[in-house]
């Protein structure tokens, strides 16, 4: 509490309020002090006057004295015995204070104070002295006796009593009139000293309260200097408006308007505020309301910048009478929000697409969600995937931006990839540059800029994803930014799926002949023509198989299997599969092939088993039939024409490939091939004609288990069977 | 009652107290260098003079020549005192029987003071010939009650 009191730790603007209080005070005691001198000075004055009054009065009694002593010596009636008894009262009342006694027919008792001061006091005594000697010498002359010996130090002369008395008269007159001067000097002086001390007081007064009010402008100027200190010093910017435009603008704000202050005021700031803030601004200076309102500002620089004002409705205050803004450059904060809600906004691009990533199990799923994403990136614009194979030699077009014609980079080699060999996105600003990617020139669409992002996982390339844009405006660092998010998690998915295919593969092949099984076979088919990448598909099988069987025993037929499977193997390219269906089948898959460029690798394979040296294992010959997605789209289709194409090739002597034929939908052809084919429904009949078309009584048999079938049961050439088709696990798999 | 000559009543107390005390002080200095320069002829005599009610105390003679008379009033009363050649019984009285008539002795008198206040003390220097003088106060009734003393110059 003490400390509040000392200055220090008083806030200054607290400081001079005593000041305020001290000067009227100190008015205030002057005067009191003034009024009471004056009406103590007045009752002073009064007394006196009684006084004074009283002592002159003294010289007419004595004068009276004297003539009622003449009217009794002329033998009037007349009374000098009560005038000389009044006095010496009023005498002695004077010396000792008392009631002066009224004196007949002139004025009332007065009473008054003891005389003070010994030369007042020894001329009202020698007064007392004169006044006793005259009443003596008074009676003397009316009774004729002998006047008392004067006892007020005076001479008289022996004699004559009336001369006597008239001496002592004057002389009484004289002391009398000598005791009122006194009196009334005395009086003259103490009102002096009071007038002095009062104007002393007056005077003292008046400079305590002058200097009263000098520290009290210091100290207000102090404050005000504080004040001013503070509000410059603000960063607010302040402005005071009013229906008749802008009167007050603090230099922080002339500052961010870099403009001098004068040129804001009047319609100086309104012609800054921004178009549709001008009317809001109109608004708040004449209602004082909203009481925050955000609103632009073109600064001398051109620059649009963003203020915040708070607004402080002041027009019914009569210092200001006027609206005061208070306002803050929040630029930064809104482009800084703005950045947020992009960041945001790409985050949630990035969480979107991997857990889009996340449901697609298969490369072909990935690729429609790239194709999604792209269109996420930016619609409408070229932009493609280019992935490679497993086998990495070459680059295909697997995903491109919907609505719009893909940039169609022609590459082919991952290797001749400028991105893929970098391992890093590149920016080419126009194709015309003397830096830019030869793949870009010379395209239908013309000149243009191009970004190439590598798609990569675990450090193997896979492809890039290529998008083009308008010559010489290469797409801007947010765009890149997204278009690596989507290589980056497209790359991760496709290898994961690779990677997990492998693993499938693995896990599904053959015991026997090392190659995959039937389901990897039927899955990969699957994805060619989801893919819609044309393929070739042949269908093999071992001639006379169950005769070498029976003749040479299973050791030997697995013997020929494995020579089989491992010719097959090394005759095929390396994107080809090939797969045991079951018993002595096969089946190849001959991606970007027809059939006619797969009977070409068959008939490299069928003469490579010829040469090939079956140890202890009688040769033996192969059938092929083949179809392609020329002629059929659908899996069952394609099985179906290239059984015919088999069909055809051991009814024609075996040993041979033959492609095989559409069959009419109406008349099925007989099959003699009992394969079972992929089927879109889950239980499936399907009529099997058999019977008089088997020859040399070796019938095909189509099931790696089935003996009882193998065992020429279907020799009822009219009967026809019905089989119920058999399905493994992966077969019944429906299908997309 | 003569003009005044010297400050009179209607000055503020203060103003005669201050005079009063330069008086004293003027007096102190006078009569310090009194002892020093007594042997010289050329100081002015200093003779004391005491008027009370009603009594002039004065040596009866001085010497002709400049003397500064010191007037002392004891009081109780105001006290003049006024200078005139001649005896108290050659004095002319004015018609009331009362007074001098200062008047017709003006023009002879050699200096005179003016009313002084009781227990002040004042000078008077005057240029006394030799010859007879009578000291007195003429305020109302004081010559005729006793207060006149008569002086021989030598």
């Amino acid at each position: 509490m003490t400390d509040l009191r000392s200055g220090i730790l008083r806030p200054f603007h607290m400081r001079g309020r005593w000041l305020l209080a001290a000067i009227p005070l100190t008015f205030l005691v002057t005067a009191a002090v003034g009024v009471v001198v004056t009406l103590t000075l007045s009752a002073r004055a009064k007394d006196r006057a009684a006084v004074v009054q009283v002592a002159a009065r003294q010289r007419m009694l004595a004068e009276r004295y004297l003539n009622e002593l003449l009217l009794v010596k002329a033998g009037q009636q007349a009374d000098p015995q009560t005038i000389g008894a009044d006095l010496n009262e009023s005498a002695h009342a004077l010396l000792e204070g008392g009631t002066v006694p009224a004196v007949k027919g002139d004025d009332d008792d007065a009473t008054v104070a003891a005389a003070t001061g010994t030369v007042l006091r020894r001329q009202l005594e020698e007064q007392i002295k004169l006044i006793a000697d005259l009443r003596g010498s008074g009676q003397a002359l009316l009774t004729g006796g002998r006047p008392p010996e004067p006892t007020g130090g005076e001479t008289l002369p022996a004699g004559n009593p009336l001369m006597r008395a008239r001496i002592l008269v004057a002389l009484t007159s004289a002391t009398a009139l000598n005791a009122a001067r006194t009196v009334a000097a005395r009086a003259d002086d103490s009102v002096q000293r009071l007038l002095d001390a009062e104007i002393a007081l007056s005077i003292g007064g008046l400079i305590v309260s002058l200097l009263l009010a000098g520290l009290l402008i210091l100290i207000l100027s102090r404050q005000t200097a504080h004040f001013r200190a503070l509000a410059k010093s603000s960063t607010d910017l302040v402005a005071v408006i009013d229906p008749h435009g802008c009167r007050y603008v603090s230099d922080s704000l002339a500052a961010k308007a870099g403009r001098p202050a004068p040129q804001l005021l009047g319609d100086g700031l309104l012609a800054l505020v921004g178009e549709q803030d001008r009317e809001l601004l109109g608004t708040v200076a004449r209602t004082g309301t909203p009481s925050s309102f955000i609103f632009t500002l073109v600064d001398a620089g051109g620059e649009e910048r963003t203020l915040e004002a708070h607004v402080t409705d002041l027009r019914g205050e009569r210092h200001l009478r006027g609206v005061v803004l208070n306002a803050r450059d929040i630029t930064e904060r809104v482009r800084l929000e703005a950045e947020l809600r992009e960041k945001a906004r790409r985050d949630g691009f990035a969480t979107q697409l991997a857990e889009a990533l996340e449901m697609a199990d298969e490369e072909l799923d990935v690729c429609e969600v790239v194709e999604h994403a792209m269109g996420d990136v930016s619609e409408a614009t070229p932009m493609e995937l280019l992935l490679s194979d497993s086998s990495r030699a070459s680059l295909r077009r697997v995903a491109s931006n919907d609505g719009v014609e893909p940039p169609g980079c022609p590459v082919r080699s991952p290797f001749s990839c400028v991105a893929v060999r970098r391992g890093s996105a590149v920016t080419f600003e126009s194709s015309e540059d003397l830096n830019a990617c030869p793949h870009l020139r010379g395209r239908p669409s013309g000149a243009c800029s191009a970004v190439c992002v590598p798609v990569s996982f675990m450090g193997r390339s896979l492809g890039v994803l290529h998008t083009t844009g308008p010559d010489g405006e290469a797409p801007g660092a947010e765009r890149v930014e997204r278009l690596r998010t989507l290589a980056a998690q497209a790359g991760a998915r496709i290898g994961t799926v690779r990677a997990f295919q492998k693993t499938q593969l693995q896990a599904s092949t053959d015991s026997l002949t090392g190659l995959i099984n039937r389901r990897s076979a039927e899955e990969q088919m699957r994805g060619l023509l989801r893919a819609r990448r044309p393929f070739a598909l042949a269908l093999g099988d071992l001639d006379h198989f169950k005769q070498l069987n029976d003749t040479h025993g299973h050791e030997a037929g697995d013997r020929a299997l494995r020579l089989f499977a491992d010719v097959a193997r090394r005759s095929i390219r390396d994107l080809d599969t090939i797969a045991r269906w079951g018993g002595e089948e096969f089946v190849v898959l001959l991606p970007d092939l027809d059939r006619f460029g797969a009977i070409e690798v068959l008939e490299r394979m069928r003469a490579a088993l010829a040469r090939a040296h079956p140890g202890e294992t009688p040769r033996f010959t192969v059938s092929f039939g083949v179809s392609d997605t020329q002629q059929a789209q659908s899996a069952s289709l394609l099985f179906r024409v290239a059984d015919e194409g088999l069909y055809a090739a051991k009814l024609a002597g075996r040993d041979r490939v033959s492609i095989g034929t559409i069959p009419d939908e109406e008349s099925q052809g007989p099959r003699r091939l009992d394969v079972e084919l992929p089927s879109d429904e889950e239980e499936e009949f399907e009529p099997l004609t058999g019977g008089g078309q088997q020859d040399n009584g070796a019938p095909l048999n189509s099931g790696s288990e089935g003996p009882e079938e193998a065992n020429g049961t279907r020799a009822g050439a009219a009967s026809a069977t019905v089989k119920r088709a058999r399905r493994t696990p992966g077969a019944k798999r429906p299908r997309a | 009652m003569r003009k005044h000559a010297l400050p009179g009543r209607g000055r503020s107390q203060g103003v005669s107290a201050i005079a009063a005390l330069v008086a004293v002080l003027s007096a102190g200095v006078a009569l310090s260098g009194c002892g020093s320069t007594r042997a010289s002829a050329s100081t002015p005599r200093t003779t004391p003079i005491v008027e009370r009610d009603f009594h002039i105390q004065a040596p009866t003679t001085l010497h002709s020549g400049t003397v500064t008379l010191r007037i002392h009033n004891e009081g109780p009363d105001q006290h003049e005192l006024i200078i005139v050649p001649g005896t108290i019984a050659s004095l002319p009285l004015r018609k009331d029987g009362l007074t001098v008539d200062e008047e017709t002795v003006e023009s002879s008198e050699p200096g005179s003071l003016e009313p002084g206040e009781p227990g002040s003390t004042r000078d008077l220097t005057v240029d006394l010939r030799p010859g007879r003088y009578v000291f007195f106060c003429n305020m109302e009734g004081h010559f005729m009650a006793g207060m006149h003393a008569e002086v021989e110059v030598q």
